[in-house]
C-alpha cells in the first residue's frame, strides 16, 4: 500500500496545472480520493466537521443494498430452478443468480461511470460519488432477464437526461435510478412486464406471474404472505424480499442517512389507501388485504431506497410527511385502479419527485408567514 | 353527479392540458420563473376556462352544430355552421376575457392587480381555445359537464405550471451546461414531468 501511495504521489504532478496530463485531472482526482483519504483541507469560511461526508454516505447506502442484492441473486437462481422443476441446492442456485446478475451490475457501473467521467472531464469539475448508489440501484430494480444493451441504454439516458443536464450529482430533480427504470418501462414494455420476464431462462410451461400480476388480472394471489415477506417470489432482482430490504432500512436509519419520516409515511400512506379500498371493495383487487400491498412488488424497496433519496425528496420535515404519504397513497391507487400498470411505486415516486419542490416552497412560505405574524404580535405587545 | 366528478378528475390528471396535449406551452414556458407569478397566471387560466367553455358550449349547442338553429324556426334544420367554430370561439374568448377584465377591475382592484398583465395575455393561450374545441369534439351532454371540464382543465394547467415553477426555482443555482440554460432545460424538465404524469394514463373513470 505504501509503495502504491508513493507511486501516486510521484505521478501526481503530471496531472496538476501545467503538467503533462492536466486535462485528465478530474479522473485522476476521482481515483485518488476513491483509494485514499484526501489530505486537502478547505482554507476559508466556517465549517462543521462531521465524519459523514458524501463518499461515506454513499458507501453506506451501497452497503445497505447488499442484503437485498445477495438475496436477489439467490432468488434469481431459486426461481430458475423452480421453473424447470429441479432442486439444485443453495450454492448452485446462488451461483446461477450471481452469473445472471453480475453482468447487469457491471454494465450499469461501466456505462454510468463512463459518462460521469466524460462529463467531469469535459466540464472540468470533479467526479461525483452519486453514481455509486445509482449504479447499484439500477440492477436491483430491473427484471433478471433484461438484455444488457437495454440496461446500458437506460443507464445512459438516466445519467445524461436525468442528471448531467441539471449539473450532476445533487442537482437532479428525478431519481436517476427510477428514471432509468421508467425509460425501460415505456421504451420496451414487452420486455418489462408480463409473465415471462421475471424468471431467468424460465421453462415455458411454468407460470411466472408475480403477485402483482395475479392481482391485476383478478386471480387470487398464489404466493403466501410469508413467501412474499421473505421474498420467494418472482420479481425484479432486489425487490422481492421485504426482510432483506428491512435490514437495509435498519442500516440506513441507524446511520441517519435516510429519513425515517419519509419511510414511515410511505408505509402509512400505502396502508391507509389499502384500507380505503378494502372498505370500498368494488372488485377482487380492492379486497386484497391492505398489508399485502406493502410486501408485494416494489413497494418496500421504493419506500426504503428510492423515496428517501435526499436529493429528490422534500427537504422540510413537514414536507417529508406529505411527500411520503402521497407516494404510498398514489402507489396503491395506481396498482388497483390503473389497468395499464401492474406496479405503481415507480411512477408514484417520480410523480412526487416532480412536486417535491412545490411542497417545500409552500411550507417555507407558510413558515415565513407564521414568523412574520409572530413578530408582529410581539411588536404590538412591546408597544 | 358522479360523471361531473369523473370529468373533473380526468381533465386534471389523465387529460392534463400540458402533459397529455402540450397545449398552452408558450405562457407555461415563459411565465414559470417564480411560483408566485405562475400561480397568478394559473388562477387566471382557471377563471377564463371556467367561463369560456360553458359559454362556448351554449354557442355550439344553440348556434353552430348541425341542426342547432331549429329553436328559431324548423326550416333551419339542415343548417350546419360548425365551420365557423374557430372564429366564433376565438371571438368569444377574446370578448369574454375583456369583459372579465373590466368586471374585475371595477369590483376587485386587488385581484385585478394580482392578475395584472396575465388576463389579456391568456386570450391568446392555446389551452383556452383547446378547451373549447375539446368540449366540442367530446360532445359533452350538459352545461354542467362542460363547466366541470373547463374548471378541471384549468386546475390541471395550474398544477403543471406551479410544479415546474417550483422546480425552476430550485434549480436556479444548479450548474446546468451553458447551452441548455433557460428554455432548454425547461423543455427537458417538461418532458420528465410528462413521464411522471404518465402514471395516470389508462385509468378508466
Amino acid at each position: 500500500m505504501k509503495s502504491f501511495r508513493r507511486y501516486i504521489d510521484k505521478i501526481k504532478p503530471q496531472f496538476e496545472k501545467g503538467g503533462k496530463f492536466e486535462k485528465l485531472h478530474s479522473s485522476f482526482n476521482a481515483f485518488e480520493t476513491f483509494l485514499f483519504v484526501p489530505d486537502t483541507v478547505t482554507k476559508s469560511g466556517s465549517h462543521i466537521r462531521d465524519a459523514m461526508e458524501m463518499k461515506r454516505a454513499m458507501s453506506v447506502v451501497v452497503l445497505a443494498t447488499i442484503p437485498a442484492l445477495l438475496f436477489g441473486m439467490w432468488n434469481v437462481g431459486f426461481q430458475h430452478f423452480l421453473s424447470i422443476g429441479q432442486d439444485a441446492g443453495l450454492w448452485t442456485e446462488f451461483l446461477f443468480g450471481f452469473i445472471q446478475v453480475l453482468p447487469i451490475i457491471v454494465v450499469s457501473y461501466v456505462v454510468g461511470l463512463g459518462i460521469e467521467f466524460a462529463f467531469a472531464q469535459f466540464r472540468g469539475h470533479e467526479v461525483n460519488e452519486g453514481f455509486l448508489v445509482t449504479g447499484m440501484l439500477i440492477p436491483l430494480i430491473v427484471p433478471p432477464d433484461t438484455p444488457l444493451w437495454m440496461v446500458a441504454v437506460a443507464t445512459a439516458f438516466a445519467v445524461i437526461i436525468g442528471k448531467e443536464v441539471f449539473g450532476g450529482t445533487g442537482m437532479n430533480i428525478l431519481n436517476p435510478a427510477l428514471t432509468a427504470r421508467a425509460f425501460l418501462f415505456f421504451a420496451y414494455p414487452q420486455d418489462m412486464s408480463g409473465d415471462k420476464v421475471w424468471i431467468a431462462d424460465k421453462a415455458d410451461a411454468f407460470s411466472g406471474a408475480t403477485p402483482l400480476g395475479d392481482a391485476l388480472v383478478g386471480d387470487p394471489i398464489s404466493a403466501s404472505v410469508s413467501d412474499m415477506f421473505f421474498g420467494f417470489i418472482p420479481g425484479s432482482i432486489g425487490e422481492t424480499s421485504t426482510l432483506a430490504i428491512l435490514i437495509g432500512a435498519a442500516i440506513l436509519l441507524f446511520t441517519g442517512i435516510a429519513s425515517w419520516r419519509i419511510m414511515l409515511s410511505v408505509f402509512v400512506g400505502g396502508l391507509l389507501m389499502g384500507l380505503i379500498f378494502n372498505a370500498w371493495g368494488m372488485n377482487g383487487y380492492m379486497n386484497v388485504p391492505a398489508y399485502t400491498h406493502l410486501i408485494m412488488g416494489g413497494f418496500a424497496f421504493g419506500a426504503v431506497f428510492m423515496a428517501t433519496d435526499p436529493v429528490t425528496a422534500t427537504q422540510t420535515s413537514r414536507g417529508k410527511y406529505i411527500y411520503g404519504f402521497l407516494i404510498g397513497f398514489l402507489a396503491v391507487l395506481v396498482r388497483v385502479l390503473n389497468p395499464a400498470y401492474p406496479e405503481g411505486m415507480m411512477l408514484a415516486i417520480l410523480f412526487m419527485n416532480v412536486f417535491a419542490p412545490l411542497i417545500d416552497h409552500y411550507i417555507v412560505q407558510s413558515n415565513i408567514k407564521k414568523r412574520l405574524k409572530r413578530l408582529k404580535t410581539i411588536n404590538i405587545e412591546l408597544k | 353527479m358522479q360523471d361531473l366528478v369523473n370529468i373533473f378528475v380526468k381533465s386534471i390528471f389523465i387529460d392534463n392540458m400540458i402533459f397529455a396535449y402540450f397545449l398552452g406551452m408558450c405562457s407555461y414556458l415563459a411565465v414559470s420563473k417564480t411560483v408566485k407569478t405562475s400561480a397568478g397566471l394559473g388562477i387566471a387560466v382557471i377563471f377564463v376556462l371556467a367561463i369560456t367553455v360553458p359559454v362556448d358550449y351554449l354557442i355550439n349547442k344553440y348556434l353552430l352544430s348541425a341542426g342547432a338553429l331549429t329553436w328559431i324556426s324548423p326550416q333551419f334544420a339542415d343548417v350546419d355552421l360548425t365551420f365557423l367554430s374557430f372564429i366564433m370561439f376565438i371571438a368569444i374568448i377574446a370578448s369574454m376575457v375583456q369583459l372579465v377584465e373590466m368586471v374585475i377591475e371595477k369590483f376587485s382592484s386587488s385581484l385585478y392587480n394580482s392578475l395584472g398583465i396575465f388576463l389579456p395575455l391568456i386570450a391568446v393561450n392555446c389551452a383556452i381555445l383547446g378547451g373549447s374545441l375539446f368540449m366540442q369534439e367530446r360532445e359533452y351532454e350538459s352545461l354542467a359537464q362542460a363547466t366541470s371540464f373547463g374548471l378541471g382543465s384549468g386546475v390541471g394547467w395550474l398544477l403543471a405550471i406551479v410544479g415546474i415553477a417550483a422546480i425552476r426555482e430550485k434549480i436556479r443555482y444548479s450548474n446546468v451546461p451553458a447551452p441548455l440554460r433557460g428554455l432548454g432545460i425547461t423543455f427537458i424538465i417538461t418532458g420528465l414531468m410528462g413521464i411522471a404524469f404518465m402514471m395516470f394514463m389508462g385509468i378508466k373513470l
